[in-house]
């Protein structure tokens, strides 16, 4: 495959490019912003699942143009991964799943709590539908969970979510918290995914709610009668397509040379791919040293190999969006 | 907390038992939920790391004290953790990883452990058997999935049975005999074996003689030699004449109860000697023509015939005819009319079949030039008495020539002017030749150097070209088809075994659980089901005379670089490859010696390759060759690898009588970018694939279809009361690509199933059309990344179908599909949209006047819903001269977000027969109805929207997929995996019911009314994503599950 080919294929990944973001996803809370004004007012934010950082740039550039004083705006970014630094965002390189996050969260706001909450987090995706979808549901509740820790009363939470068959059981321990909740999808998210982002707006916790890391309150059992409620009874949460219809459209096909007076050039990736869990499968049958049927596996002791400097690039084929 | 992929609890009871669990974050935990009292939680006891990736499979061998793990890093591991469990509480204090596995080229999703042997399973489709041995070698792979890998994996107790269950919805089982992973394989690691040829010169070609052992080869020093029981021996040596140039073919022919085999050896001189190998020097030399041979085939036929390509594309021909004489054996051979070839350079036969017709036969024939030639001997050719008693007063002479040193008398026969083709598609398989063709129930198969297979027809005097199969990439040099045995001859051999291997064995592999739902039952069911098709198919085997129309499965045989292939287009599997140095040689592939009449595609795996390579005789025992032992049984067909996108229903075949049984056709097209024929029997869900339809270069999202009445052949249709169908099919997807075929499905009374004959109308590519008017100075290609997104057929008639496609490049674009000359051509393209058009639907309706309408309605991604009035494409005599409407009548937001699926039905009663429903569902979850009324002023439509209803929330997710039983019943469905009934009411839409589906991805849906007379008439609904389902609507409306694959 070309270098260009993903160009032509997606829109939003070159724009990213080419307005120096390090993924597309940026576009997607540029336009959530665009229809809930979710940046007004916003001092201190959190971006959970934040690398490689694109939403968290969106932060950067949008919180402390609208503030004075870039100094109270404060943003922590918190991800398992390490990404490179951005003015104004403090890294966590932490799990969401723990408790010992959200105190270091708190501790970073000199124990206030954060305006919004922000999470664009996506677990490997395996593949496996229903694994995926429940464990993307999982992480959502793991991001509510630590979100109840540290998000003020009436502060807003922003996360991604799959529409898959359990989603209207999210959507009602989402009601629990907060009292609005739009699922809205950007315009930059491709009609042809189930993904989604989850607006939850006014955070008000049930009364003499304790926030409790352990023990997840809203791990409700999946059972079926749950997943059959229809008619009256339904949670309803409204739909709502957000983004300038103007915008690019992010399922259409655009010709690599946009504008006639412009040629096209290609721009190589903002930030490059992490480091895959098969990079080691990779080097090994680069090497021609993965296990046939005439050849042993290549034997234990496997420190020895130079990993270090090789880059997979098919680990964007394995991109969510 | 954390999240786990992956758990294995074990021990005896709860108390003591030890749980493992696999975790996001790529370690294995061990603890006992079980062992702390009271509320407080208990610890981690163990963690295992080393894996990099996420875990998504656990085994624990108890005897071994073994635990094994199997990841996203595509490496398994096996740990010794000691005893796990009761007593022996989490394990050895400090567990050691012994042994790790990389051999995956993707996740590995399964492990299973039995002693001695490690088995796992994943993405990339293999199973792999792990030997304990030697720090892990792969002793063996088992494939045999369409794409998409395995999911699951079960091992018998003994591990004499695997059972792999594919992501494509396939079950397969493996044999795998004691003692296979024991034999030391090191010595023959994928050894070839140099066979010590000792005779004078170079090999140049090389023949099998049937067994195992027996390989003739020729030299360019004009000696045959035979290679037999490992020894070297020379059964001809041609002398001076025959030196420096080696043509040769050998071919078996029966005489009496034995069967000899005789050998043809051309020079450059025209001379060609034939001799009987036991007999070598009694043989017959030939003459033909002038020049050099440039080629020689035995054809098999009631006579085995020989046909010598000499100068001017003059191929010579004589018949064989062993006979007794005082001496012994004799040759006689006699000559028939010469076959004219086509002028070009390279002027020779390369491949040849002939065909009993009537009196005289029928030559489908291959030349170096690529193409195919149809010959038509006796009955047709108008041979005059006085050539015909010509002949025979040659043949008289002919007689006991072959004990002469003579040379042949000039026969009087090549006065006679040669056969000239009656048909010649001219360089159809490309300018590097055809390289065979072959018959098999009642079709041909030509391949050739072009990477194709292609599958003819002869329709009188004409060859037609049915189908054409690319091999793949890189494997552009084809020699071969070999046809392969349905696997149900492997099954038949595993009911005969079960019974030989007795009940142990049948016990372990039900009992082993099979993490495959209820795969113990439906194997039992299978073994009968089979045995009966056995049964039937043995009748029809012997029934030689009885016309198959549908075509058989075989594996390609070719070169791909510098390998000898075989490969298996439907699994897209390599079968068996060996590193000969690539084309331009000769070889002969050797079956396994347990193969049947047609060997199954695992057997071939095991079969053995002889080649010449630098002036050596090879032979190549590829590794696979020792895995005799193991063999692949189907327990289940697999459908799509990966998602279904599309689905539709063509309507259904019975096999008529007093038999209630009726199959409903299928078509689905998936993103492993095949489209697949099923059929279904909803009274038993039983499903069958009839067909596989692999000519999509990427994903095909949508399908639309045109029935045609089937054509009634000779009454035997009305005869037998079994119905067929006659479908011209279209399918369209990414690349921009659209295919079209003709489907016949009918009942195939010998094996008592439906069947279904394809044959490809046509082909279409618009980057190909780009590529073609391109600019030859502009570098930057206009957009070869266009995918069609939704189809619909606008108007047919016996010549032409006209169908629309909705572009991701914002565009709606008009094709003509020209059946006879099978052509696709664009006609109109509009970008009015400005964005991905995501679905399309057309409604044609005739006014008062009897004028006929043509309308369009267009969704994209923006929600909006455009209508185009296409009409005059009708009138216009030429579509060149037609330039189509530049703007839609009206467009209309209907939805926030992308326009999924669009339907049109009309009201009933003829007073509202201009008034039209659309209902469309969007990426919104809303599902909308318009109610338009089609006024006409001086023939010109003009819409008026009457009444818009809409249903905001109609699913919690995108709305993928909708279908209107009635004007008044509409179907929909979503990934939220709800199948919702909607009622068109007076005042709106009603939800009629609502029923939980297990398709995940719902992507496509299809429902249909299925008449009956009375309470047998049905409703069905079909959803098709990660598998398909099929629902009935019941009386109520309550659609209820029904069968799910
Ligand atoms: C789609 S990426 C986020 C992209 C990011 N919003 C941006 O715009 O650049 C998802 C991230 O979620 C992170 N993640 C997944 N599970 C996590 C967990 N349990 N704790 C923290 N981060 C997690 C992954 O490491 C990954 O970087």
């Amino acid at each position: 495959m070309g270098r260009s080919s993903k160009d032509k294929r997606d829109i939003y990944y070159r724009l990213a490019k080419e307005e120096g973001w390090r993924a597309r996803s940026a576009f997607k809370l540029l336009q959530l912003d665009e229809e809930f004004n979710l940046f007004k007012g916003v001092r201190r934010a959190v971006d959970l699942c934040a690398a490689p950082g694109s939403w968290s740039q969106v932060l950067s550039r949008k919180l402390r143009a609208s503030n004075e004083s870039c100094e109270e705006v404060k943003i922590v970014a918190v991800d398992l991964q390490a990404m490179a630094p951005l003015p104004g965002v403090t890294q966590i390189q932490g799990d969401i799943t723990k408790v010992s996050t959200a105190q270091e969260i708190i501790r970073h706001f000199e124990g206030q709590a954060a305006d919004l909450v922000v999470c664009d987090g996506a677990p490997d995706v395996t593949g496996l539908h229903d694994v995926d979808e429940y464990i993307q549901a999982q992480l959502l509740l793991a991001a509510l969970n630590i979100t109840t820790h540290v998000l003020k009363p009436g502060g807003n939470f922003v996360a991604k979510i799959f529409r898959g068959k359990d989603v209207t059981l999210l959507y009602s321990q989402l009601k629990i918290f907060f009292s609005m909740v739009t699922c809205a999808k950007p315009r930059s998210s491709r009609n042809s995914s189930i993904e989604a982002f989850v607006v939850c707006q006014n955070y008000s916790p049930p009364d003499g709610y304790i926030p409790n890391m352990s023990n997840p309150l809203l791990d409700h059992s999946y059972d079926v009668d749950f997943n059959q409620l229809e008619g009256p009874n339904r949670i309803i949460v409204p739909f709502l397509a957000c983004g300038d219809l103007s915008a690019f459209d992010s399922d259409r096909t655009y010709p690599l040379q946009l504008d006639s007076n412009k040629e096209y050039k290609y721009l190589p990736p903002t930030q490059p791919p992490i480091q895959p869990p098969y990079q080691q499968a990779c080097h090994l049958r680069k090497n021609n040293l993965l296990a046939k049927e005439d050849l042993p596996s290549a034997l234990l002791g496997l420190g020895a190999l130079n990993l270090g400097t090789e880059q997979e690039t098919d680990a964007s084929t394995r991109e969510t969006h | 907390m954390c999240l786990l992929y992956s758990a294995l609890l074990i021990g005896p009871n709860w108390e003591t038992s030890v749980l493992v669990g696999g975790t996001v974050f790529n370690q294995l935990v061990l603890w006992r939920p079980g062992g702390s009292k009271g509320d407080s939680q208990s610890q981690v006891e163990r963690r295992l790391l080393g894996h990099s990736g996420v875990i998504f499979s656990l085994c624990y061998l108890q005897s071994a004290r073994w635990l094994a793990s199997a990841s996203d890093d595509r490496s398994v591991r096996v740990w010794n953790v000691g005893v796990l469990g009761a007593d022996g509480g989490c394990g050895v204090e400090s567990p050691t990883c012994l042994r790790v596995f990389y051999g995956h080229q993707a996740r590995v999703f399964c492990v299973r452990l039995s002693p001695g042997c490690v088995f796992s399973a994943g993405e990339d489709g293999a199973c792999l058997l792990w030997e304990w041995e030697g720090n892990g070698r792969v002793g063996q792979t088992l494939k045999g999935h369409r794409s998409g890998g395995i999911r699951s994996l079960a091992v018998s107790r003994g591990g004499g049975w695997v059972a792999t269950g594919g992501a494509d919805g396939g079950i397969r089982a493996w044999r795998v005999l004691e003692g296979t992973r024991l034999v030391d394989q090191s010595k023959e690691a994928d050894c070839q074996i140099d066979l010590g040829f000792s005779g004078r010169g170079c090999p140049k070609v090389v023949r099998s003689l049937g067994g195992r052992d027996a390989v003739l080869v020729c030299t360019d020093q004009g000696e045959v030699l035979l290679h037999q029981d490992e020894s070297w021996q020379t059964v001809w040596n041609g002398g001076p004449e025959f030196q420096s140039y080696c043509v040769m073919d050998v071919a078996p022919v029966q005489f009496q109860d034995a069967s000899l085999w005789v050998c043809a050896v051309g020079n450059l001189n025209s001379g060609v000697q034939v001799f009987a190998l036991h007999h070598p020097n009694s043989g017959v030399l030939l003459q033909a023509g002038q020049g050099k041979v440039h080629a020689l085939q035995w054809v098999q036929g009631d006579r085995l015939c020989l046909l010598a390509s000499g100068a001017e594309g003059l191929v010579y021909r004589w018949t064989l005819e062993v006979i007794e004489d005082k001496t012994g054996l004799g040759l006689r051979l006699e000559k028939q009319k010469s076959f004219l070839l086509p002028t070009c350079a390279k002027r020779w036969l390369t491949a040849a079949v002939r065909l009993p017709r009537g009196n005289g036969s029928l030559w489908v024939c291959g030349d170096r030039r690529g193409s195919l030639l149809l010959y038509r001997e006796g009955e047709l050719c108008e041979e005059s008495e006085v050539d015909r008693e010509n002949r025979e007063g040659g043949s008289k002479e002919e007689q006991g020539v072959w004990e002469d040193e003579n040379r042949w008398p000039e026969s009087t026969v090549n006065d006679i002017a040669p056969i000239s083709p009656v048909n010649t598609l001219f360089g159809v398989h490309g300018k590097q030749g055809v390289t065979s063709v072959c018959e098999h129930q009642g079709l041909f198969y030509s391949t050739g150097r072009d990477g194709c297979v292609r599958v003819l027809t002869v329709d009188r005097n004409t060859l037609k070209v049915r189908r054409v199969h690319r091999a793949s990439k890189g494997m552009e040099w084809l020699e071969k088809v070999m046809f392969l045995g349905s696997e149900i001859s492997d099954m038949y051999e595993v009911i005969e075994r079960r019974k030989q291997d007795g009940e142990e064995e049948e016990r372990s592999i039900t009992d082993s659980g099979l993490e495959i739902e209820g795969v113990g039952q439906k194997k039992r069911d299978t073994f009968n089901e089979e045995a009966e098709l056995k049964k039937t198919i043995g009748i029809n085997l012997e029934d030689s005379g009885s016309e198959r129309f549908a075509e058989a499965r075989f594996v390609m045989v070719g070169f791909h670089s510098i390998q000898f292939v075989l490969w298996d287009p439907l699994t897209r599997d390599k079968l068996f490859s060996v590193t000969c140095g690539g084309g331009h040689r000769s070889w002969a592939y050797i079956f396994p010696s347990h193969t049947q009449a047609l060997p199954s595609s695992h057997s071939l795996r095991e079969g053995m390759l002889i080649f010449i390579q630098k002036g050596a005789v090879m032979s190549s025992r590829s590794l696979t060759s020792k895995a005799t032992h193991v063999r692949g049984h189907t327990l289940k067909d697999g459908l799509h690898g990966r998602g279904l996108s599309c689905i539709c229903h063509l309507g259904s075949v019975s096999r008529g009588g007093l038999s209630s049984e009726e199959w409903e056709v299928l078509v689905t097209g998936g993103e492993d970018t095949t489209v697949s024929v099923l059929a279904i029997e909803p009274g038993q869900g039983t499903v069958k694939v009839l067909a596989v339809l692999a000519d999509h270069i990427s994903n095909v999202r949508t399908l639309a279809a045109v029935q045609r009445e089937p054509r009634q052949k000779g009454g035997s249709n009305s005869r037998t009361n079994t119905s067929s169908l006659s479908t011209f099919l279209f399918s369209a997807g990414g690349r921009a690509e659209l295919q079209c075929y003709q489907l016949l499905i009918g009942w195939n009374e010998q094996v008592n199933w439906p069947v279904c004959q394809v044959t490809q109308v046509a082909g279409h590519r618009l980057d190909e059309q780009w590529e073609r008017r391109r600019n030859r100075h502009k570098t930057v290609k206009m957009d070869p990344e266009t995918r069609y997104m939704s189809m619909a057929v606008v108007h047919e008639s016996i010549e032409e179908i006209l169908v629309t496609l909705a572009c991701s490049d914002g565009a709606v674009r008009l094709f003509t599909v020209r059946v006879e000359s099978r052509k696709v051509e664009l006609v109109w393209e509009n970008f009015y949209h400005q964005r991905c058009v995501l679905s399309v639907a057309s409604y044609s309706f005739e006014d008062p006047q009897g004028k006929q309408h043509v309308l369009l309605f267009s969704g994209a991604t923006d929600g909006a819903v455009a209508l185009w009035d296409l009409t005059t494409v009708l009138d216009s005599k030429s579509m060149d001269s037609w330039h189509g409407p530049s703007a839609p009548c009206f467009s209309l937001p209907v939805h926030q977000s992308g326009v999924n699926a669009l339907v049109i039905s009309n009201e009933v009663g003829p007073m509202d027969k201009d008034i039209i429903t659309v209902a469309s569902g969007g990426d919104d979850g809303q599902l909308s109805l318009m109610k338009i009324r089609m006024q006409l002023r001086q023939e010109v439509v003009f819409p008026e929207l009457l009444s818009h209803w809409t249903v905001p929330l109609a699913h919690s997710a995108p709305l993928t997929a909708l279908g209107a039983l009635d004007c008044a019943t509409l179907v929909s469905t979503s990934p939220d995996q709800r199948v919702c009934v909607w009622r068109v009411c007076h005042d709106g839409l009603q939800n009629k019911a609502t029923v939980f589906s297990h398709t995940a991805d719902a992507a496509g849906l299809w429902v249909w009314h299925k008449k009956g007379s009375g309470l047998q008439s049905r409703d069905y609904v079909v959803v098709c994503g990660q598998g398909l389902q099929v629902l009935e609507l019941t009386n109520g409306k309550d659609p209820e599950r029904n069968e799910k694959e």
